[in-house]
């Protein structure tokens, strides 16, 4: 596997903060740039099977601006976090995986608990061998 | 050497990247990629995809909110 590249420890599962993730993955796959997810803490909820649709909470202290972006969102027409990682998968080296350690906590052991967007349960030291030597962003 | 036109106006970052992306793996090297965009981001954007993979930006034009931009494909092996 190819080591490097743009590495994301996904923690926060809200809404808003799903989107930066599906555009660095997108903007990375775009420029050629292999991007590996790893999704710890609250974010589990959301790469649960059924989890994408129904991501709905929002950053606490901009919960009254969060109808105005979702809504200029939906009126650009952009596409939501889950259809630009899937896009990111099409056209790159992207894989995305789950914390084994929140896996156990949250009941989430097996691969069938994950929408199928999610390659894979691992560990952290998986993850930090992968990222070594790239860059690492923590949302 | 064919021309290979995209149409991406109305597509927000970092789609008309995408468009271009997905045009350039069915390209061969010599032809021109001709994409159309809205989202003002792609001026800085095609520079900087071209920059990393390595295709000559041959131009940007820009009228009425819309962007012509030109691409020479040469980095396909």
């Amino acid at each position: 596997m190819e080591k490097g590249g743009l590495n994301i420890i996904m923690f926060s599962g809200s809404a808003d903060k799903l989107i930066p993730l599906g555009v660095l993955s997108q903007t990375a796959a775009n420029l050629g740039v292999p991007v590996r997810i790893f999704v710890t803490g609250w974010a589990m909820l959301a790469f649960k099977k059924g989890g994408p649709t129904s991501v709905n909470r929002v950053t606490k202290e901009f919960e009254d601006l969060a109808p105005v972006l979702m809504k200029g969102m939906a009126e650009m027409k952009a596409p939501s976090w889950y259809d630009m990682l899937k896009t990111a998968k099409e056209i790159g080296d992207v894989k995305i995986y789950a914390c084994s350690l929140m896996a156990e906590a949250l009941k989430m052991k097996n691969k069938s608990d994950y929408d199928p967007i999610v390659d894979d349960i691992v560990g952290a030291a998986t993850f930090m061998q992968m990222a070594a030597g790239g860059q690492v962003i923590f949302i | 050497m064919a021309v290979i036109n995209v149409d991406s106006r109305g597509s927000a970052c970092p789609g008309p990247v995408t468009d271009l992306v997905r045009a350039y793996k069915k390209a061969n090297n010599g032809d021109i990629i001709e994409l159309l965009a809205t989202d003002s981001g792609i001026k800085a954007d095609a520079k900087a995809w071209c920059e990393r993979t390595g295709n000559e930006l041959l131009g940007i034009e820009e009228s009425n909110g819309e962007y012509k931009v030109r691409i020479l494909i040469k980095s396909k092996k």
